[in-house]
């Protein structure tokens, strides 16, 4: 049988998270807003307004562009999509077209291996052909065999972002879309939430035999909304592909959406040609210049990137690239694990384990993010360092993460107020120990009748007498002395 | 160039305009002779002239990123052939 590779490429819309829309004064965000509250003249396009270009959306453009290492163009300019749809109002989309606001750009994906490991197996370059700037749609509700229309989406900033054919596998687009989605949220120019949203994608998927280097016509999905929608939808379509060419049938271009109740992709109408949309100049605004000055002081404040930051922390602190890859999915996260080691230099990875552990269950437990803490990168190291000179023993440690958040106290004044300093006066557990050998003959004879699984319930009662402040493998030893 | 009445159909068609046949033999000439217009522009030597989309200054001045409320929705909504919750009311069309 022919051997096939899939040849995929994305295409995405990410909403910009600006507090207006790109050419009018309208609030952007409308989530939980009844409909049609945020809509103008401007974006429900009655006659004799004009568009004014909001600054935000184009520096968060460039942000971007300037993230995927594309070049910035010095003048860019709009131009009218036209097409008729109910929840375009104008008649026509302002988008970008042969003088986009970047061009070229790339990412350096990392792809892991599949054995559940978070380790690189190999690295893939996806290319960006497209990145421009344009104006989102409303909104077409079907409710009860008909139509109704909102415009609070109408003029929301988007930008639309392409990639080049250069994926192989539904595994290395969700992957693209994870990092992409961890970009945008890093550098705080969208929410990425594709649930409501903010980053909708289309796939573009042919097959061609292993080893030639032309395209096969290619498949266009549409509507799917998740990541995992993404995978699912590449890689069943990728099978249907192979089957129809091995049954001797032709892929033809086709659109299709993804129905993720049923997890059926069904064919959509044909699709339209580019020449359709008959594009020019959009009248109503002039070129776009982004003049070296303006470029620098928005690039100027980007950080660094999670990928990069990703490595360095690999290369600096000799973190396995699994913690590398956990500390950096989210920004806050990887600046608080940074400060905490810096605070305790020669053992990042204890500090790493630290947070890998036992912040991120409590974070998740208490549905927090990171810089909703309480807990601050100084108290972990407090905690870290009273653990490691023996002051409190683990256990004590992992529970003031807790308590300092429920006490908005410093770690070492709730081990001052609550004495919780570990009982390390070996005398003093000898006597607790006897105590509870006292206490309870009946298991002292099971012990001794061959029941050693006690030995963990005994150890147990010594840490209830002594308030959980003794080392557990100390009493233990010490019981089976005792009980020798 | 000389537009046939395929293309002329084809151009209403495309802005969903409905043209009887007398319209469509009257565009024909009349658009006709708008590109034999655009074509006799194109014989001029522009090479050393960068091209023109606007005779205005030569950027876009921009606005700051500032929401502004104040907008009446029932003012705008008047627009609407028809409103059904907040919303405006079309017919199901196309798919």
């Amino acid at each position: 049988m022919t051997q096939y590779e899939s040849i995929i490429g994305l295409e995405t819309h990410i909403q910009l998270n600006t507090q207006s829309k790109i050419f009018c004064s309208c609030k952007a965000d409308s989530w939980l807003d009844a409909p049609n509250s945020n809509i103008c003249p401007v974006c429900t396009g009655l006659p004799g307004v004009l568009p004014v270009l909001n600054r935000k959306a184009v520096e968060k453009a460039m942000l971007l562009a300037s993230a995927m290492q594309a070049e910035i163009q010095p003048v860019s300019f709009f131009d009218r999509k036209n097409y008729f749809y109910p929840d375009l109002p104008k008649g026509y989309q302002i988008s970008q077209y042969d003088m986009p606001l970047a061009r070229g750009g790339f990412i350096d994906l990392p792809i892991p291996d599949s054995t559940g490991q978070n380790t690189t197996s190999y690295t893939r370059r996806i290319g960006i052909t497209k990145l421009h700037l344009e104006e989102d749609a409303g909104k077409t509700k079907n409710i009860g065999g008909e139509r109704q229309i909102d415009f609070n989406r109408c003029g929301v900033p988007l930008v639309e972002m392409v990639t080049g054919p250069d994926l192989r596998t539904a595994e290395e687009a969700a992957h693209y879309l994870f990092r992409l989605r961890q970009l945008l949220r890093w550098i705080d120019i969208s929410e990425g939430d594709m649930e409501k949203g903010h980053l909708r994608c289309d796939a573009n998927v042919s097959i061609r035999p292993v080893g030639v280097d032309y395209l096969n016509p290619k498949t266009e999905i549409k509507n799917v909304n998740s990541i995992d929608a993404v995978r699912d939808a590449i890689s069943k379509e990728i099978e249907r592909q192979i089957r129809e060419t091995e049954a001797g049938q032709k892929i033809e271009a086709w659109t299709l959406e993804w129905d993720e109740d049923r997890g059926i992709l069904k064919k959509m109408r044909s699709k339209e040609t580019e020449a359709d949309y008959r594009y020019f100049r959009e009248p109503d605004l002039l070129a776009l210049r982004i003049d070296d000055a303006w470029q620098n002081e928005v690039v100027s404040i980007q950080p660094e990137l999670p990928l990069q930051r990703r490595q360095r922390f690999m290369n600096a602190y000799q973190l396995p690239e699994y913690d590398a890859d956990i500390l950096t999915s989210e920004k806050k996260l990887s600046d608080f694990f940074e400060t905490a080691t810096k605070a305790y230099p020669g053992d990042s990875k204890k500090i790493s384990n630290w947070i890998m552990n036992d912040l991120l269950r409590i974070l998740k437990d208490r549905n927090m993010q990171i810089d909703q803490m309480q807990l601050q990168p100084a108290d972990l190291v407090e905690i870290i360092t009273m653990v490691e000179n023996g002051l409190i023993n683990t256990s004590t440690g992992k529970s003031l993460i807790e308590k300092v958040e429920d006490s908005h106290q410093r770690p070492s004044e709730i081990v001052r107020s609550e004495n919780l300093t570990r009982v390390s006066d070996e005398s003093a557990i000898i006597s607790a120990c006897k105590e509870v050998l006292a206490e309870n003959p009946t298991e002292v004879a099971s012990y001794k009748a061959g029941k050693p699984t006690l030995m963990g319930w005994f150890v147990g009662q010594v840490m209830r007498k002594t308030k959980g402040k003794t080392d557990p493998e100390k009493a233990k030893e010490i019981f089976e002395t005792l009980l020798h | 160039m000389e537009l046939t009445p395929d293309i002329v159909k084809r151009i209403a068609d495309l802005a969903r305009l409905e043209l009887t046949e007398t319209e469509v033999e009257l565009y024909c000439v009349q658009l006709s002779a708008i590109l034999e217009y655009a074509a006799r522009l194109q014989k001029i030597d522009t090479h050393e002239i960068p091209p023109t989309s606007s005779i205005l200054p030569s950027h876009s001045l921009l606005r700051e990123d500032d929401p502004v409320e104040g907008h009446n929705r029932e003012e705008i909504l008047k627009n609407a052939p028809a409103i059904k919750r907040e919303q405006y009311q079309v017919p199901p069309i196309l798919d």
